[in-house]
């Protein structure tokens, strides 16, 4: 069931070389257009929306005034995601070819690869694949990294494009989607670095091998993080391979109570449901998706409710604080969270829970908000008889104290007043 | 000023990102924006027609008067 | 040159001037209201709001006049140049200079706020901020200026208005805004529990 694609060559002590990397998989082919592979691959986006790559790069070909620019994303602000680090540490060329394949297509002359600068050590390791590359042809695009800062919201691609305009990582209110991201006047393609690297494979490999693992609706592979219950890890997977069996390889003995899928701004699903394959198809009817391939794994001895606590907490000190609803809407539920979790008076607590929910749902400028009440509303659904227990005064004592890795909330901010 | 076709209708969107809760939307057309406890704008009707002389008043007072111009009049569909 | 004057156009210009300090100061004082987010029980928001938009015309108009009664007035050799131009007046140079960087200002302050829509929030914000300097310059220049400015009621209005500015100087700089929730002229809501004010 493991099938190494992307991660060719893993674990290696050291990121590969361009000549390992030519040497494991062949140069990039110097074909110019891969349109028509990528559509006919059916490779979607690895971030987290699953947009087609082929349709996005179409849309931008038909683009008035050309692309110039094509932005590799390996920010990776999802604390339970390491996927992009883990790939950028092992194969950093097929992520830069894929880049630069894409830049071909697009007759783009510049590579822009964002690393989070609080990650100096990626950085070099980018910094070091860029300089190995050999020296290009006056046709091929330049490749440079840029290191914004490594907030959550920084990772979604309109705030990153913002960063690269003007040096401010807050998402824009975009009233119009799919709005054509723009560098200065220039188009410009936004994808996740694992997404590249499929690029890379696809461009010499063709459409029908990608297509031979996987499901017929998300072919090829995923590198998917798994976390919770055991040590973090980094497996490289088929789409559909069922939930359960993707923990077990990472070292998961006992099957969880619960996961967490597609990470902080994603949702919880019964230990039940493990069976499902990973993919979107498999997860739609318990209203889950495989998002930037983020599988937490919560034990039998944790609590369910004290961890979205946690993780609500930490999502609300993340809010770039634009908009009312999610800069004061995100800490009050972080606070009945809190409240339901010690058990103290929750009988109001729920309730206002759930109308603050639906308050605050798509009244911001980005999706932050909406993450985390999609993920407050499955906790309450997939933890439905914690929920009744801690209502009735009754909290898990002896649950483990933390089990997700929730990041320690950098600054605590008072809002601010013009 | 918003041109009143027959069977247009319109609404009031908020760019919440300009908003900063000030509430005046709310004062000027309570029709259409309620508050949430925090201070910022719900807007309530999803759709006015355009030949409501009244609500359009409201909504124009509305955009006016916010000081931070967060609110439009935007037109959802003509007929 | 044709020589004009009456004792009326220097009432008229000392009397406007007068007023229009009073109703710049009620703008100046109206402003930080409105960003304090005042009002919304008795008083609605939106209507200091149009106050202060409402009383800044006012205000205008009332400067207009007194500079139109200063410059018609041949008694004092005031021009039109002086009313925009500092330092061009020949007489009491300073003061007046004073009074038309005053001028200056609020006309920066009026265009900008005039075509809002058409400019960048953060310019507006920017140039609104001057509104400041302009209400210092003319309590300056009306003291330092005015015919009437060491009689006692006049002395007392510049202070007075002085007082009142300085004091929506340091509310403006002080005041932590209220929650609009449920606290607005229209809403059907109570005021706020003290726990509810908390967040």
């Amino acid at each position: 069931m493991s099938l190494h694609r992307v991660l060719t060559g893993a674990p290696r002590s050291a990121p590969a070389t361009y000549a390992e990397h030519v040497a494991q998989f062949g140069e990039l082919p110097r074909t110019i257009d891969i349109t028509k592979e990528l559509l006919a691959s059916g490779l979607t986006g690895h971030g987290g929306a699953a947009f087609p790559t082929g349709k996005k790069v179409e849309l931008l070909k038909n683009q008035r005034h050309g692309v110039q620019f094509v932005v590799v994303n390996a920010m990776e602000g999802e604390p339970a995601s390491m996927k992009d680090r883990v790939l950028l540490s092992t194969n950093p060329h097929l992520v830069i070819d894929g880049a630069v394949a894409l830049a071909n297509t697009l007759d783009a002359d510049q590579v822009i690869i964002c690393v989070p600068r609080d990650r100096p050590k990626l950085a070099a390791i980018v910094q070091r694949a860029i300089d190995e590359r050999p020296s290009r042809a006056r046709r091929d695009a330049r490749i440079e990294l840029q290191t914004p800062p490594g907030r959550y919201v920084a990772g979604e691609e309109s705030a990153l494009v913002h960063w690269l305009n003007d040096k401010e990582t807050l998402p824009q209110y975009r009233p119009t989607r799919p709005a054509i991201l723009t560098i200065g006047r220039s188009a410009t393609l936004v994808d996740n670095a694992e997404t590249c690297a499929h690029v890379a494979l696809i461009a010499r490999y063709g459409a029908p091998w990608f297509r031979q693992v996987g499901t017929a609706n998300r072919p090829g592979t995923a590198v998917v993080t798994v976390s919770g219950a055991v040590k973090p890890a980094v497996t490289e997977v088929p789409y559909g391979t069922p939930i359960i069996d993707i923990a077990k390889k990472c070292g998961v003995t006992t099957p969880p109570q619960a996961f967490l899928l597609a990470g902080f701004g994603g949702v919880w699903i019964d230990g039940a449901e493990a069976h499902r394959g990973f993919d979107d198809d498999s997860l739609r009817p318990i209203k889950a998706t495989t998002g930037a391939g983020i599988v937490v794994a919560l034990p039998l001895n944790a609590c369910g409710i004290r961890e979205t606590a946690r993780i609500v907490r930490w999502m609300a000190g993340e809010s770039a604080r634009q908009c009312g609803p999610c800069a004061f809407g995100l800490p009050a539920l972080a606070d009945d969270l809190e409240l339901l979790a010690s058990g103290r008076r929750a009988e109001q607590t729920l309730s206002r829970l759930q109308s603050r929910a639906s308050v605050i749902e798509g009244r911001g400028a980005c999706r932050h908000p909406d993450g985390v009440v999609r993920l407050v509303r499955s906790a309450l659904e997939v933890f439905a008889a914690d929920v009744v227990r801690h209502a009735n005064g009754n909290p898990c004592v002896h649950a483990q104290s933390t089990v997700v890795h929730v990041p320690a909330t950098q600054r605590e901010e008072e809002l601010e007043w013009q | 000023m918003a041109i009143r076709k027959r069977g247009a209708s319109f609404r009031l969107v908020v760019d919440p990102v300009r908003c900063d809760g000030y509430g005046h939307c709310h004062e000027l057309a309570p029709e259409l924006v309620t508050l949430d406890e925090w201070g910022y704008p719900i807007i309530t009707a999803n759709a006015f027609p355009g030949n409501d002389r009244e609500l359009m008043r409201s909504a124009q007072l509305a955009v006016r008067g916010c000081p931070r111009m967060a609110l439009v009049i935007e037109r959802i569909s003509a007929q | 040159m044709i020589g004009f004057t009456t004792p009326y156009l220097w009432y008229s210009s000392r009397a406007t001037g007068a007023v229009s300090l009073c109703l710049l100061t009620l703008v100046m004082v109206l402003g930080p209201l409105v960003s304090t987010r005042v009002g919304g029980r008795r008083i609605g928001r939106f209507a200091i709001n149009e106050l202060h938009r409402s009383l800044s015309m006012v205000a205008m108009l009332f400067v207009a006049i007194h500079v139109t009664a200063t410059v018609i007035d041949t008694y004092v050799p005031i021009g039109i140049l002086s009313a925009f131009v500092p330092f061009t007046s020949p007489y009491r140079r300073l003061p007046v200079a004073i009074g038309t960087v005053a001028i200056d200002l609020m006309i920066a302050v009026w265009l900008t706020s005039y075509f809002k829509e058409k400019l960048r929030p953060d310019l507006w914000r920017a140039i609104h901020w001057l509104s400041y300097g302009s209400f210092v310059a003319a309590l300056v220049h009306g003291y330092l200026t005015g015919t009437d400015a060491h009689t006692r009621w006049y002395l007392m209005l510049t202070v007075g208005c002085g007082a009142a500015g300085m004091a929506a100087i340091v509310w403006r700089i002080t005041a932590r805004p209220e929650r609009a929730g449920g606290r607005t002229a229209l809403s059907p809501l109570d005021a706020p529990s003290p726990a509810r004010r908390k967040s």
